[in-house]
């Protein structure tokens, strides 16, 4: 009788260990004052503190649907993939586009938002782009620039492309914001950023001094589906999150995350 | 034996393999059919769901977020402050740079003039707020005309269901007619079974039940129509072969019985076959009260005539005289060959007057017939007879009266008919 109870004991222990697995999340951050903040708040105040405190709840609230304790970590969006792919993170919270090398890297779960890309600038530098262009500057338009943006991301990887026969300088940081302090700092003429992304910063720019230029993009691998990235063959945990994120959906979680951090849904 | 003919008909096991295997290959086309529906209303259930829903979903969401720019463009004029101006156009920017809208060709297009528009609009309201006033009439057209954009584009997502749900319909009614073709199928086929099993097996073998039933010797063999089994068929002819059999089985039985009956010789009946219906007899004379006699006769100096003229002759004697007591007596009269030359008698129905008056004619005729032996000779016999009234007395008792009176009989000189002394 004694030994059915240590078995029953165990299994107990064993199973409570299996519900409240631990993870570790990698949440994205958009600026270098939010890095490294492991279980404290996100800094209200700082750049696209609204968009980190999004992802944040989310991730929590995915944890919380697949009983699962998780360990947050706040990194640089370039750290999360490779961070995810060598099994240092089980999830990434970076608005992550799908694109077959990342598909390589990573699982990917179902999609969390939909984002475009669009050009930031200042109104000066889009005035004399536009001139020296002889048309409003467009992203396929745009040669002979200096763009930030940031490392690791789709943008990046699009600007790197065409930058040789654009004449671009491709200016890759760490985080969004420290992007958009090269244009403050008039040492990048434009950014190209994740629309929520650049929303997130130049609303926040209490001195108003970037405007959108041009059209928003979602073609070349700029726009489509964001999504949570995961390491590849982990298909059980892929499963509960994206059975997570149905419920998030269903049962109107996820709109009311969004509008707690962000005017609109926009999904 | 005849060989039952089952070739030239169809077995009754080949009969119903076929209609079975008919019937499965019928209904497994119908359910095929209905397989086939079926695949088709779930494909187009999948596609409802995996396609066309998250498709109607999306629609959904772009006319939100062409609502959502109708509804910050609209902020954009009533804001009083330049800040929150420029916070509504960052909205509209950001709702027109969604990829919903900038994969909808004519959304896209909306959604740039809207934007160009509202930017515009904000840096004129930037040097003179007073100019918000005279562009907002244009405004309204082109809020009207994210208005009838937002109602087409939900028109377009909830038409996207009507296609698929018109294909299951379609296929749902399908399904209906086949499944009732199948019903009717499957009762039709029931409904021919039980007319060809009662056709075919249940009358047939009620007819060989009728007939085994009433199977009999004294009844003509029985006939059956043409049966269109070959098992039933085999049935209805082995039935005929019992018959036969029966009828030939009673003729040997009737035949063995009168031989075991019968006198060889004499062809009288023998003498326990005599005592057997002579005890049966005196019974039931004596149950209802009615009169009975019992005789016994010796043909006189029989020894005699053998040793002279030969056995020969003495079998002709004998049979010459059952055939003249044989026309003599009643149908109602027992007469046996009791033994040797001796013979007995029973006469129901009769008093011991009668049955003396009888016995006493027929001794006279027996003793004037002339015998023709087998050499050609002329001989005449007679016959000595006891009588006894066997009314009230067992069938031995009487027996042994008339041996007494027989013996009388011989004893007076022979020739003679002698009724036994009443016992009392």
């Amino acid at each position: 009788m004694s030994r059915l109870r240590a078995i029953a004991l165990i299994a107990a222990l064993f199973s409570g260990l299996l519900q409240a697995a631990e993870l570790k999340v990698a949440v994205g951050v958009q600026d270098p004052a939010q890095v490294s903040m492991q279980g404290n708040l996100v800094p209200s105040g700082t750049p696209g503190a609204d968009l980190v405190a999004l992802n944040d709840e989310l991730a929590r609230e995915v944890c919380r649907r697949i009983n699962a304790r998780c360990a947050f970590f706040y990194v640089p969006f370039a750290e999360i993939l490779p961070g995810v792919e060598e099994r240092r993170f089980d999830l990434g919270f970076g608005n992550f586009l799908r694109a077959p090398e990342r598909e390589k890297r990573v699982a990917f779960s179902d999609p969390v938002w939909r984002s475009s890309s669009r050009l930031i600038g200042t109104p000066d530098s889009a005035r004399a782009f536009a001139d020296k262009l002889g048309q409003p500057v467009t992203l396929g338009n745009l040669r002979g620039g200096r763009v930030a943006t940031l490392e690791g991301s789709r943008q990046q990887a699009f600007l790197d492309d065409i930058a040789g026969r654009r004449e671009l300088t491709v200016l890759a940081t760490p985080t969004p914001a420290e992007a958009l302090d090269r244009l403050r700092d008039n040492r990048a003429d434009f950014a190209l950023l994740a629309i929520r992304t650049g929303y997130a910063l130049i609303r926040s720019d209490k001195a108003q001094r970037f405007v959108f230029v041009g059209p928003a993009v979602a073609d070349h691998g700029l726009g489509d589906t964001s999504h949570i990235v995961l390491p590849k063959k982990r298909n059980t945990l892929r499963r509960s999150v994206n059975r997570a994120i149905a419920e998030i959906r269903g049962d109107g979680t996820f709109n009311r995350i969004t509008h707690r951090h962000f005017p609109l849904t926009l999904d | 034996m005849p060989t039952p003919n089952i070739q030239q008909r169809p077995s009754a096991g080949r009969t119903f393999a076929i209609l079975a295997g008919v019937f499965a290959l019928l209904f497994g086309a119908v359910v095929a059919l209905l397989a086939i529906t079926q695949h088709h209303v779930l494909d187009a259930a999948e596609r409802l769901q995996r396609e066309t829903v998250p498709e109607i979903i999306r629609y959904q969401r772009l006319a939100r977020n062409l609502d959502q720019l109708n509804h910050e463009g609209e902020r954009l004029f009533s804001s009083l402050s330049a800040e929150d101006r420029q916070q509504a156009l960052f909205l509209v920017m950001l709702v027109a740079s969604h990829p919903s809208i900038l994969e909808h060709p004519q959304a896209a297009a909306m959604a740039r003039d809207t934007e160009n528009y509202l930017v515009e609009t904000n840096q004129l309201a930037a040097r003179d707020p007073s100019l918000l006033r005279s562009r907002y009439p244009e405004w309204q057209r082109i809020s009207q005309r994210l208005h009838l954009l937002v109602d087409d584009i939900s028109v377009q997502g909830a038409n996207l269901a009507t296609a698929d749900l018109d294909d299951m319909a379609n296929a749902m009614r399908a399904a209906r007619v086949k499944l009732l073709g199948a019903l009717t199928l499957v009762g039709g086929f029931i409904l021919l079974l039980i007319v060809l099993l009662r056709q075919h097996l249940i009358r047939p073998l009620q007819r060989i039940d009728r007939a085994l039933s009433s199977l009999d010797v004294d009844q003509p063999a029985p006939e059956f129509p043409r049966a269109s089994l070959a098992e039933i068929h085999a049935v209805e002819e082995a039935a005929g072969r019992l018959h036969k059999a029966m009828v030939s089985n009673e003729a040997a039985r009737r035949e063995l019985e009168l031989l075991a009956n019968r006198d060889g010789l004499t062809g009288l009946i023998n003498r326990r076959h005599f005592m057997a219906n002579a005890e049966a007899e005196i019974r039931r004379s004596q149950r209802y009260g009615r009169p009975i006699v019992v005789a016994l006769g010796d043909l006189d100096s029989f020894k005699r005539l053998n040793d002279t003229y030969g056995h020969g002759a003495g079998d002709v004697v004998l049979r010459t005289f059952a055939g003249l007591l044989t026309d003599s007596v009643r149908q109602s009269d027992l007469v046996c060959r009791y033994g040797g030359e001796e013979f007995a008698f029973l006469f129901p129905e009769s008093t011991i007057d009668q049955a003396h008056i009888l016995v006493e004619r027929f001794r006279q005729r027996f003793a004037e017939h002339d015998i023709r032996l087998p050499d050609g000779l002329l001989v005449r016999v007679t016959i000595s007879i006891g009588l006894a009234d066997a009314s009230h007395c067992p069938l031995e008792i009487a027996l042994q009266r008339a041996d007494f009176a027989l013996y009388e009989a011989k004893r007076l000189g022979r020739n003679r008919v002698i009724v036994a002394a009443d016992p009392d």
